[in-house]
C-alpha cells in the first residue's frame, strides 16, 4: 500500500509540467485492492466493439455530442448491472464507453493523417474523454501493481490492462500529428507519460515473470541412451575382458521453460510492449533473462566453465569425465534446450516472427560458440593413444548435431550461403574438422608406438605378447567407430590433397583400396606384424619361435573375427594370407621339434641283412625316450592359451607321433627281450603317449619322471 | 571506416616501405581470413555424405555428412602456408639491409648468414609496423586502431613461423624456446575468448544505444516527456550495464535515484535488480584476465649473449614474439570489458631492439590513459567505450534539467547529443564485427601455428 502511494506520487511528480497532472496531484489517491477490472467490462469493451466503424466518420461538431450521449447511455447501463458502484466509480463504469470513443477519434485522426495539410486547424478533440481514458489507466497501472504482489490477477483484467495500453500507445502517435497545437500536445505529453510508465511497468513484470517463475521438475525427459562403448582409458589392463562401462554421472536434464500460464502472461506482455514500439527493451530483458538461466541451468548440470588453459593442464582421467559431461550437456541443449527455447520465444513473440527468431537464433548461437570452446580445447591437448575414443565421441556429437542446429535456425527465406543457421554450423563444422584432425594424429601415433616398441625380453613361453593385445583392442575399438574413422581419414586426406576428392568420388568410396583408414589399418597391422617377427628371434628355439608366432597370430585372427569391422576393412584376402602364414608356422614347429622324433621310427640302418641289429633299436628307443621327455618337459610349459589352437596342436603331434610310433614298436619290439628289461626301452605305451602329447602347450613344466615313480 | 579500406591503407603503407610482395600477400590472406566463413561457402568442398546422418543429409540446401573439406585446419593452413613461405623467403632475400642488432657483433659469425640477415629483417619489420602504429592517423585505443594492432600481430606472427620452420635447427635447440612460447600462446587464446566475450557485451550495449537514437531521432518532430523519460531510462540501463561488475552494487543504488522507475519508494534501498546484467559468458567467474596477462608475461626476459649464441640467434625473434603476444593482450584488456581486468604487468623491452621505442611508447600512453580520472573506473579503455560514456553522462545531465515545454535551444542541445551518440552508434556498428571476427582469427592463428610447431618439435624426435 505504503509502496504503491509512492509510486503514484512518484509518477505524478513526472509530469508535473503538465496541468492535468497538476490537477491530480491535489487529490490523495486511494488504492482498493480488492478492486479489479471484471470480466463484465471486458464484456463490454469487446462487445461495443463493432460500433468503432460508425464513430470514425463522425463530424467533429457531432462528435461531442456523441460522446455526451454515450456517456450517459453507460451509466444507464452501469446503473442496471452494478448499481451499488455508480456513485463511488463512475469512471470504471464508463471505461468500455470511453475506450470506444477514443477508438473513434484515433481511427478518425489516423484517416486524415495524409490530407493533414487541409486541416489548417487540428480538428476538435474529444479532451475530456481522453483525459478521463487516461486517467483511468493510470489508476488501473497503480492498482494492478499494488496488486501484484499478492495472488496474480485474474488473466483478463491484463488482456483489458493490455487492451488499454494499446489504445494509449496508438493514442500517443496519432496525437502527435498535430503536436504544434497546445491541446493537442498536452494531451500527447500525458498519454506518452503513461505509455512510459506502463511500458516501465510492463518491463519489470516481464522480467520478475521470467527470472521468478521457477520452472517445474519436467518428469518426463527420456533418459539419453547409455553410449556404447566404455572408456578405455587402461587398455594394457582391461586385457581381452569387456570393460564395465564408467559409472555414468548423473543425466543431464534441462528444466523446462515456463508453465503455460507465465507463458500466457508473457505473451500478453509481449504483445503490449512490441505493439508500443517498446520491443527493443522487451528483447533485451528476454534475451537476457533466458541467457542467464542457461548459464544456471548449466552449472546446475555440473557443466564447469573451463579455459583453453585449464584444459591443456588437466590430467586426462579428469578431463575425460568433463568430455564426457560436455558430451551430454551439448546433445541435450541441442535436442532439448534448443527447441524448447525456440517454442518458448515464438509462443512470447507470437505474431512477431523476426523477433522471435532473432532472439533464438542469438541464444543459439552465444551458447553453441560457448560450447564449441571446450571442444576447441580438448582439439588442442597433447595427442595420446587414449584419448582417441573420447575425441571421437565429441567429434560424433558435434557431426550428428550440425543437422539439429541445421533444422531450428534454417529460415525459409534466406538463401543457404548466408543464413545464419549456415554461419553456426559452419562454425560446428570447422571446430569438428579440428578434433577430426586430432583423430588423424592420434591414431598415426599408434604407428609409431608400433614402431618403437622394441623390448628385449620374450614373453615367457611364447604366449600372446601385451603389444599384440593391446593394439587389437585398441584396434577393435577403433573400429567400432568404423564409419566415423573413415569419415575422418578421407576429410583428411582431401584436406591434404584437395583434388583427390574428385578421384576418390569418381571411383566411389566403397573401394577399399581408396579408403584411407583402411589403408592405415592395414598398415599397422604389418607394422604389427613386422614387430612380432623381430620380437620371435628372441626366443633360442626355433619351435618356441613359432609357438609364439602362432600364438599370437591366432589372438590377432580371433579378434578379427570377433569384429566384423575390421575383418570387412582388411578384407578376405588379408585373412586369407594370414591363415596361411599360420599352417606355415604350424608346419615350421612340427618339422623342428618332431622330425629328430620320426628319425627315431626308420627302418634305415635298422635292419642289416634281414636282421634287426638290436644295439641300434636299443639306441633308437633310448634316444626316443630321452627325445620325447626332453620335448615334454620344455614344451609342456609353453602357454598356448587358445584352447583350439592347443588342442589343433596336440592332435597334429599326436597324429604323426603315436601311429608312428605304434607301428614302430609292432614291427621292432618283439626283438627285444620280453620282461623286466623291456620296460628300459619301452617306457611309454602309445596311450601314454598320447597323454604326454596332451600335456603340451599347457604353461605347466611337468616332469613325466616324477609322476612315473608314484 | 570499411574493412577493405582499412586493409587498403595498411596495404600502402607497405607499398612505401618496399614490403610489396610479402605485405601484399600477407594482407590479402588477412581479408581472407577475416571474412572467415565467406570463401568456405563457395568451398567445392561442400559436397558430403555421411553414412551416420544420411536420415538427415535431406534437410533442404545443406547436405552435411561429417565435417569434411569444411575446411580443415590443416588444409586451411596449407593453403596458405606453401605459398606463403615462398613470398615470404623471396622478399626476405631481397632485404639485405643490416638493422643494428642487439647482438653483440663478435657473435655473428656462429650464425648462419642468411638467417641472421632473416632475423634482422624481423626485426625491422616488427619496428616499422608498431612506429605505423605509434605514430599512425589511427587515435590510440579506438576501434580501428585496435583493429590494426591486430593486423599488425597476425603479420608478425606470420613472419615468424616462416622463421621458425623455415629452417631445419637441430630440436634440442629450439625444443625449450618454442615450447616456451606455444605455452604462452595458449594462455593468450583464453584472453582472446575473453575479449570475443567483451566484444559481444560492447554490442549489447547498442542495443539501449539504439533505443535512445529511435526515441529521441529525427524522426520525431517533437521531444515528448514520453520519449525523453524513455530515452533516459536507455541510457540509466546503459550507465549501469557500462559500470565494471565490482564496482555495480555500490553505485548501482546511487544510480537507481535517478534512474529506477521505483525510486525514492522503500524497494529501491535494496538496489534495483538491473534486468539487463549479464553473468559472465565463457570464462568461469573465478576466470580473472589480469591474472592471465601475468601468466603470460612470466619471466619474458631479454636473451643474454651467450644465450642468443647457444640458440643460433632464434632467442632474439621468440623474444620478439613473446613481447609482442603480452603487449597485444595487454592491449586488448585494457580496451575491451572483460573479466577482472588489470594492467599491472611489467613489461619493459630494452632499447636496442629496434621495436622498443614505439611500443613502449605505445605502452606508456595506455597505461596514462588508465590513469587519467574519468577513465580509471572505466570498464574498457576503447575510445568508443569513452565516447559513450561521456554522451550518456552529457545526455542525462541535460535531460534531469529539462522542463516541459521544453525550450527550443534546450531541445537543439539535446538533439545535438543525440547526434555525437549515433556517431558512436555508427562506429560501434561498422567495428564491432570485424573486430570479432579478428580477434577470432588471432586465436585460430595461435592454434594452428601451435599445431604446426608441435607437429614440427614431434617431427624431429
Amino acid at each position: 500500500m505504503e509502496r504503491s502511494q509512492t509510486v503514484t506520487q512518484k509518477f505524478s511528480s513526472f509530469s508535473s509540467s503538465s496541468s492535468s497532472a497538476s490537477s491530480r496531484e491535489d487529490r490523495p489517491r486511494e488504492i482498493d485492492r480488492s478492486r479489479s477490472l471484471g470480466p463484465v467490462k471486458l464484456e463490454k469493451s469487446y462487445g461495443k466493439k463493432e460500433r468503432d466503424t460508425e464513430t470514425v466518420t463522425i463530424e467533429e461538431d457531432e462528435e461531442e455530442r456523441q460522446e455526451e450521449e454515450e456517456v450517459e447511455v453507460v451509466v444507464v447501463v452501469n446503473k442496471e448491472e452494478e448499481v451499488s458502484n455508480v456513485p463511488e466509480e463512475p469512471s470504471e463504469a464508463s471505461f468500455g464507453s470511453m475506450s470506444e470513443e477514443v477508438d473513434g477519434f484515433l481511427s478518425f485522426l489516423l484517416s486524415i493523417d495524409d490530407g493533414r495539410d487541409q486541416w489548417p486547424e487540428p480538428p476538435a478533440m474529444p479532451e475530456p474523454t481522453i483525459k478521463k481514458f487516461l486517467d483511468f489507466v493510470e489508476e488501473e497501472l497503480v492498482k494492478y501493481e499494488s496488486g501484484k504482489d499478492g495472488v496474480s490477477p485474474p488473466a483478463n483484467d491484463e488482456l483489458v490492462l493490455f487492451d488499454a495500453i494499446d489504445r494509449v500507445a496508438k493514442l500517443t502517435s496519432a496525437l502527435s500529428i498535430f503536436s504544434s497545437d497546445t491541446r493537442y500536445n498536452k494531451a500527447m505529453t500525458r498519454a506518452s507519460s503513461i505509455l512510459r510508465y506502463a511500458m516501465c511497468f510492463l518491463e519489470d513484470e516481464f522480467h520478475s515473470l521470467l527470472e521468478d517463475s521457477k520452472p517445474k521438475k519436467d518428469p518426463g525427459i527420456a533418459r539419453p541412451k547409455a553410449k556404447r562403448r566404455p572408456s578405455i582409458g587402461h587398455l594394457h589392463e582391461a586385457i581381452d575382458r569387456c570393460v564395465p562401462p564408467s559409472s555414468e554421472p548423473d543425466l543431464v536434464e534441462f528444466p523446462s521453460t515456463y508453465p503455460p500460464e507465465i507463458i500466457e502472461r508473457l505473451r500478453g506482455i509481449a504483445g503490449a510492449v512490441v505493439s508500443a514500439g517498446y520491443a527493443t527493451e522487451c528483447c533485451q530483458v528476454f534475451t537476457i533473462a533466458r541467457h542467464n538461466a542457461f548459464d544456471v541451468a548449466l552449472s546446475n548440470l555440473g557443466y564447469e566453465k573451463l579455459g583453453v588453459d585449464d584444459v591443456q593442464k588437466m590430467p586426462w582421467d579428469s578431463l575425460e569425465a568433463k568430455i564426457a559431461t560436455w558430451i551430454k550437456v551439448f546433445r541435450q541443449t541441442v535436442e532439448v534446450a534448443f527447441p524448447r527455447e525456440n517454442d518458448l520465444c515464438e509462443a512470447v513473440f507470437a505474431g512477431h516472427s523476426t523477433i522471435a527468431y532473432s532472439i533464438f537464433h542469438n541464444f543459439a548461437r552465444g551458447v553453441t560458440i560457448l560450447l564449441l570452446g571446450f571442444a576447441e580445447a580438448v582439439a588442442m591437448t597433447k595427442r595420446s593413444a587414449e584419448k582417441l575414443f573420447k575425441v571421437l565421441d565429441m567429434y560424433e556429437t558435434l557431426r550428428d548435431m550440425v543437422p539439429r542446429i541445421d533444422a531450428l535456425l534454417r529460415t525459409e527465406s534466406e538463401p543457404d550461403d548466408c543464413s545464419a543457421a549456415h554461419d553456426l554450423t559452419t562454425e560446428v563444422a570447422l571446430v569438428g574438422s579440428r578434433l577430426g584432425e586430432a583423430v588423424v594424429a592420434i591414431f598415426c601415433d599408434l604407428e609409431t608406438s608400433i614402431k618403437t616398441d622394441m623390448g628385449k625380453n620374450a614373453v615367457p613361453g611364447g604366449a600372446v605378447h601385451p603389444l599384440t593385445r593391446y593394439v587389437m583392442n585398441y584396434l577393435k575399438y577403433a573400429c567400432e567407430y568404423k564409419n566415423t574413422m573413415e569419415q575422418v581419414f578421407r576429410d583428411h586426406k582431401t584436406s591434404e590433397n584437395p583434388s583427390s576428392q574428385v578421384e576418390d568420388a569418381a571411383k566411389g568410396s566403397s573401394d577399399d583400396s581408396h579408403n584411407p583408414f583402411a589403408i592405415q589399418l592395414m598398415e599397422a597391422m604389418e607394422l604389427l606384424h613386422t614387430n612380432l617377427e623381430s620380437k620371435s628371434k628372441l626366443y633360442r628355439d626355433p619351435a618356441l619361435c613359432s609357438i609364439f608366432l602362432m600364438n599370437n597370430g591366432r589372438y590377432i585372427m580371433q579378434k578379427i573375427k570377433g569384429s566384423t569391422e575390421i575383418h570387412q576393412l582388411l578384407g578376405d584376402t588379408w585373412s586369407r594370407k594370414r591363415s596361411s602364414e599360420m599352417r606355415q608356422y604350424h608346419k615350421n614347429y612340427q618339422r623342428e621339434t618332431w622330425s629328430k622324433v620320426l628319425a627315431c621310427f626308420k627302418d634305415d640302418g635298422l635292419q642289416a641283412r634281414g636282421h634287426v641289429a638290436k644295439p641300434v633299436l636299443k639306441e633308437r628307443l633310448k634316444s626316443f625316450n630321452a627325445m620325447f621327455e626332453e620335448i615334454h618337459k620344455a614344451q609342456s610349459s609353453w602357454v598356448v592359451s587358445d584352447e583350439q589352437l592347443q588342442s589343433e596342436l596336440r592332435v597334429s603331434v599326436s597324429a604323426v607321433i603315436v601311429p608312428a610310433y605304434r607301428s614302430f614298436l609292432g614291427r621292432f619290439s618283439q626283438y627285444l627281450d620280453t620282461g623286466k628289461k623291456s620296460g628300459k626301452y619301452i617306457k611309454f605305451g602309445p596311450e601314454e603317449l598320447e597323454n604326454y602329447i596332451d600335456e603340451l602347450f599347457s604353461g605347466n613344466p611337468s616332469s613325466m619322471v616324477s609322476r612315473k615313480r608314484t | 571506416m570499411g574493412p577493405g579500406q582499412r586493409k587498403g591503407e595498411t596495404l600502402s603503407n607497405g607499398d612505401k616501405r618496399g614490403l610489396l610482395g610479402f605485405r601484399a600477400s600477407g594482407i590479402g590472406d588477412l581479408r581472407h581470413r577475416s571474412n572467415s566463413l565467406l570463401p568456405l561457402l563457395q568451398s567445392p568442398h561442400l559436397s558430403f555424405n555421411f553414412d551416420r546422418t544420411r536420415d538427415s543429409t535431406d534437410a533442404p540446401g545443406l547436405r552435411f555428412g561429417g565435417f569434411g573439406g569444411v575446411t580443415m585446419p590443416a588444409a586451411d593452413f596449407q593453403g596458405l602456408s606453401a605459398p606463403f613461405a615462398a613470398t615470404g623467403r623471396s622478399f626476405l632475400s631481397l632485404r639485405r639491409d643490416h638493422a643494428a642488432h642487439p647482438m653483440d657483433a663478435h657473435h655473428r659469425h656462429h650464425i648462419d648468414a642468411g638467417e641472421q640477415r632473416e632475423f634482422d629483417a624481423f626485426q625491422r619489420q616488427v619496428a616499422d609496423l608498431f612506429n605505423d602504429l605509434a605514430g599512425g592517423g589511427d587515435e590510440i585505443l579506438s576501434i580501428s586502431w585496435i583493429r590494426r594492432l591486430l593486423d599488425t600481430f597476425l603479420m608478425c606472427q606470420e613472419e615468424f613461423r616462416v622463421i621458425l620452420f623455415g629452417h631445419r635447427r637441430p630440436p634440442a635447440l629450439i625444443d625449450r624456446l618454442v615450447s616456451d612460447f606455444f605455452e604462452r600462446a595458449v594462455k593468450a587464446l583464453d584472453v582472446c575468448n575473453a575479449v570475443r566475450d567483451g566484444v559481444d557485451q560492447v554490442r549489447q550495449w547498442r542495443k539501449h544505444l539504439e533505443i535512445v537514437l529511435v526515441t529521441l531521432g529525427p524522426g520525431h518532430r517533437e521531444l515528448s516527456e514520453g520519449q525523453l523519460r524513455r530515452a533516459k531510462k536507455a541510457l540509466g540501463d546503459l550507465a549501469i550495464l557500462m559500470l565494471d561488475e565490482k564496482d555495480t552494487g555500490s553505485v548501482m543504488s546511487h544510480r537507481n535515484r535517478s534512474f529506477g522507475r521505483n525510486s525514492g519508494s522503500s524497494s529501491s534501498s535494496s538496489g534495483r535488480r538491473s534486468h539487463f546484467r549479464s553473468l559472465s559468458w565463457s570464462v568461469s567467474r573465478s576466470w580473472s584476465a589480469a591474472r592471465q596477462l601475468q601468466a603470460i608475461g612470466n619471466n619474458i626476459a631479454a636473451p643474454r649473449g651467450h644465450e642468443v649464441v647457444e640458440t643460433a640467434g632464434l632467442a632474439v625473434p621468440v623474444y620478439t614474439m613473446n613481447s609482442l603476444l603480452l603487449f597485444v593482450m595487454w592491449a586488448l584488456v585494457a580496451a575491451i570489458p572483460c573479466q577482472d581486468r588489470g594492467l599491472q604487468i611489467h613489461f619493459s623491452v630494452p632499447r636496442s631492439y629496434l621495436w622498443s621505442a614505439p611500443i613502449m611508447s605505445l605502452h606508456e600512453r595506455i597505461v596514462e590513459e588508465s590513469k587519467k580520472k574519468d577513465r580509471k573506473n572505466s570498464i574498457g579503455l576503447l575510445k568508443e567505450i569513452h565516447q559513450i560514456e561521456k554522451c550518456v553522462h552529457h545526455l542525462t545531465d541535460l535531460m534531469d534539467a529539462a522542463q516541459f515545454p521544453m525550450a527550443d535551444d534546450r531541445e537543439m542541445e539535446v538533439r545535438q547529443g543525440v547526434q555525437e551518440l549515433a556517431q558512436v552508434y555508427e562506429a560501434l556498428k561498422e567495428g564491432l564485427d570485424p573486430l570479432e571476427r579478428q580477434v577470432r582469427e588471432v586465436f585460430l592463428r595461435i592454434v594452428r601455428s601451435r599445431t604446426e610447431g608441435l607437429n614440427c618439435l614431434n617431427g624431429a624426435e
